[in-house]
């Protein structure tokens, strides 16, 4: 990332205390098998205290999934598993706000870097080594964060006396000038509910995003509980994990494995009814909380910085005249 | 479709002198009209086509906004639902432009959400060649067919401008004159993905290597839209589109634009009627014709204030015209610029700012008109013209129909989301009673519903 571009959000405010309970997710896997069934299981794992969604990649586009889901549920999160790397980083943070707004605030990220050697020649690009991913990962993680506040929350004015619909004083450029690629902004989607979107990394997927991505940029880590090898240490496993002090903390406790060929939700009802009782995971969302909130995350507030406002090509005009 | 037709009324002198064949063919030998019309609801989210100045002008961005017009337009039987994409927050003097709606959800995420409470209306994503991979957008198109059960469409534009570029990591690669040969190559790699083929493309600006891995849709694959009118652009949809989004809406023009078509779909080896014609529209209904007139004067004091008619004639002059009256004479300055580019990403940058300035100044003039009366007509003149009292539009609408000059409209309401009550729940019965309208949609695909 360029040097004079500053940082929408840090660490220190994005990771500020809050309930360390972390929120029960499970996994769904974008098969296009399941097309016709996806809205059904959706409302049944978040009937059964489910707190969020998270899409992984089976081959429909994860987010265009969580999208679908999102006017079938009320309000569990929904967080699409997605590259960060081999993707136009313009496309990938509009898309993602675009969920947020669709789905009131519901919207996260679990931030991926692709490292599947065939990846790459699918948009024309060769594989990146193991540091340069990880370079990238962060690059478009931060870059995705300045698109998403590039607008106030009330840059839409609609000043009928002055004949304005928006107040482009009220916007700023991210100016973005990163080693692989550069963007000028501002979004062309308003500022989404959360302003930024909560962005986690899995454990399994930790070591190819980065310490960079997965301990500095990130808002928290995803422990996941593997179906196919039983439930029986999940209490544990999930108990242990909140006695870890050091590292980022854990705001996902995510479900995968569902075997969708047997009972569907099969164990899972009684997984999170299990943790729950134990006070190991987080309540059951309610309508109207947003994933923020949810993860106990602070909220998000717009960072206005006075070089990148969008209007400077006319206080320039009026610095001359 | 439906079959209760009364007996077809003969067409009016205007049609028929426009009518060169009898009347399965009146107006190309190979060209057969369907007599039908299908219609698309156009959410544009930029342009001062929506009025946001009224109580009830709803948000731009919120989901209850798109939903409530996908379910009107769906209870009217609409084929499609469309929308736009601009992939830079458009600007005017090197600011994001102020005055007129902006700010829109990704199409295809929107779109995908849609279908989840939607059953029959197609879901139309504009999407550009030039500033996307086409492996991945070939994979979010067939993920929206797919969830949808075959109701996505691809509107394909080929914006290429350098300034667009500044937020891509390829910059302004492609000159403009490329921008179709390159857009040809991206729709046939496109193509392969959905065929589920291995694709090894060696193109001159990047290389794809991948395989569709996607099951087909139930319409086959996504249904491909063109917007482009140029000549360049005609030929493009002529090889490659199922239906052209066209700017023609006057009845004259709209038959040129028919021939011109089926001219070119047939040079291209394809059948004459292979390429349905969809021209955006823009409708002002009332009971009468003399309530249709005042509402038209009503919806265009609102689309254009003064602030806009200020910045519409700097688009073209190149400059500050701050200083004019909006109530007095066009400005009587030359232009600064001679390939006006003052507004950026509205499209229409290229007119030759001198000779343009100097012709609007004498037409307004002679017209007697100030600088807001002259902007809210030409405003007015590129929305199409399908205005007037339900009856009237019906019959107009019914005509087109017959005559084969159109296959239906792309419509923009002009308040969100209210903006389709009236079409739908006036001139689309009145269409139905003439025979030109479905009853009940043909199936369950976009396919299906646009006749293809």
């Amino acid at each position: 990332m360029s040097t004079t571009t500053p940082q929408t959000a840090t660490r220190a405010e994005t990771a500020a205390p809050g309930p360390t309970r972390p929120v029960l997710a499970v996994d769904l896997v974008t098969d296009p098998a399941l097309v016709g069934r996806f809205a059904a299981l959706a409302r049944r794992l978040e009937e059964a205290g489910a707190g969020a969604l998270t899409l992984s990649d089976g081959g429909l586009h994860p987010i265009h999934v969580a999208a679908h889901l999102a006017p079938v549920t009320r309000a569990v999160g929904l967080l699409p598993r997605t590259d960060a790397v081999y993707v136009e980083p313009f496309h990938l943070a509009t898309q993602l706000m675009s969920l947020d707004h669709i789905s009131h605030g519901r919207a996260g990220w679990l931030v991926h870097a692709q490292t599947d050697p065939s990846v790459p020649a699918t948009v024309g690009r060769s594989p990146l080594d193991r540091a340069a991913t990880a370079r990238e990962a962060a690059d478009v993680l931060e870059t995705s964060r300045l698109i998403w506040d590039s607008w106030a929350p009330d840059a839409v004015v609609r000043d009928t006396a002055g004949g304005k619909y928006l107040d482009a004083s009220r916007l700023q450029y991210a100016d973005v000038e990163a080693e692989t690629f550069s963007v000028r902004g501002p979004a062309i989607t308003p500022r989404s509910p959360q302003g930024l979107l909560p962005v986690l990394v899995a454990d399994a997927d930790r070591a190819a995003a980065g310490e960079r991505v997965a301990s500095e940029l990130a808002d928290g880590r995803v422990l996941d509980l593997d179906l196919r090898s039983g439930t029986d240490g999940a209490l544990e496993a999930v108990a242990a994990a909140h006695e870890e002090a050091d590292g980022p903390v854990v705001r996902l406790v995510r479900v995968v494995g569902l075997d969708l060929g047997a009972d569907p939700l099969g164990p899972v009802p009684e997984l999170i009814d299990a943790l729950r009782e134990q006070g190991l995971i987080a309540p059951a969302p309610v309508v109207g909380t947003s994933l923020r909130e949810q993860l106990g995350l602070p909220p998000a507030p717009y960072h206005p910085d006075p070089v990148r406002r969008a209007d400077r090509a006319r206080l320039t005009r009026e610095d001359h005249s | 479709m439906t079959s209760t037709a009364t007996s077809p009324t003969p067409l009016s002198a205007e049609a028929a002198a426009l009518a060169t064949g009898p009347a399965e063919h009146p107006l190309h030998p190979a060209h057969t009209p369907t007599g039908q019309l299908a219609f698309g609801a156009f959410f544009q989210g930029v342009n001062s086509s929506t009025i946001w100045r009224l109580p009830e002008s709803g948000d731009q961005v919120a989901w209850e906004s798109f939903e409530s017009l996908i379910r009107t337009a769906e209870r009217g039987r609409f084929a499609a639902f469309f929308l736009g994409e601009g992939l830079r927050l458009r600007e005017h003097r090197g600011v994001p432009f102020e005055l007129d709606v902006a700010g829109r959800p990704d199409a295809q995420t929107l779109l995908a959400a849609l279908a989840a409470v939607t059953e029959k209306i197609g879901l139309v994503a504009t999407q550009n060649t030039t500033y996307n991979d086409p492996v991945d957008l070939a994979r979010r198109l067939q993920t929206l067919d797919l969830l949808s059960g075959g109701r996505a469409g691809w509107n394909i534009v080929t914006t290429d401008n350098a300034w667009t570029g500044e937020n891509f990591r390829r910059g302004g690669y492609l000159d403009h004159a490329d921008r179709y040969i390159h857009a040809e190559a991206f729709v046939r790699v496109a193509e392969q993905f959905w065929r589920g083929e291995e694709i090894a493309h060696e193109g001159a600006h990047y290389s794809v290597h991948a395989r569709g891995d996607l099951p087909r849709s139930a319409q086959g694959r996504p249904v491909l839209f063109q917007a482009g009118a140029s000549p360049a652009g005609q030929d493009f949809a002529a090889r490659t589109a199922d239906v052209i989004f066209s700017p023609h809406g006057g009845l004259e023009a709209a038959v040129e634009f028919r021939r011109s078509v089926v001219e070119r779909t047939i040079a291209a080896g394809r059948d004459a009627n292979a390429v349905k014609i969809l021209p955006g529209a823009e409708i002002v209904l009332a009971p009468t014709e003399a309530e249709a007139e005042e509402k038209i004067r009503w919806v265009r004091d609102l689309q254009i204030g003064p602030e806009q008619a200020i910045a519409l004639l700097e688009q073209y002059w190149g400059r500050d015209l701050s200083e004019f009256d909006p109530d007095g004479p066009l400005p009587d300055v030359p232009p600064e610029v001679s390939e006006s580019g003052v507004t950026r990403g509205a499209g229409f940058q290229f007119a030759k700012a001198e000779e343009l300035t100097r012709s609007w100044r004498e037409e307004a003039a002679e017209k007697g008109q100030t600088i807001l009366e002259f902007a809210r007509v030409k405003a007015g003149a590129r929305r199409g013209s399908f205005s007037g009292s339900y009856e009237t539009v019906a019959d107009r609408l019914a005509e087109y129909a017959r005559l084969g000059a159109i296959d239906g409209l792309n419509i923009t309401p002009w308040l969100i989301p209210s903006g389709l009550d009236d079409i739908v729940d006036e001139l689309i019965p009145r269409l139905q009673e003439r025979g030109v309208y479905p009853d009940e949609y043909a199936g369950s695909t976009l396919r299906e519903n646009l006749g293809l």
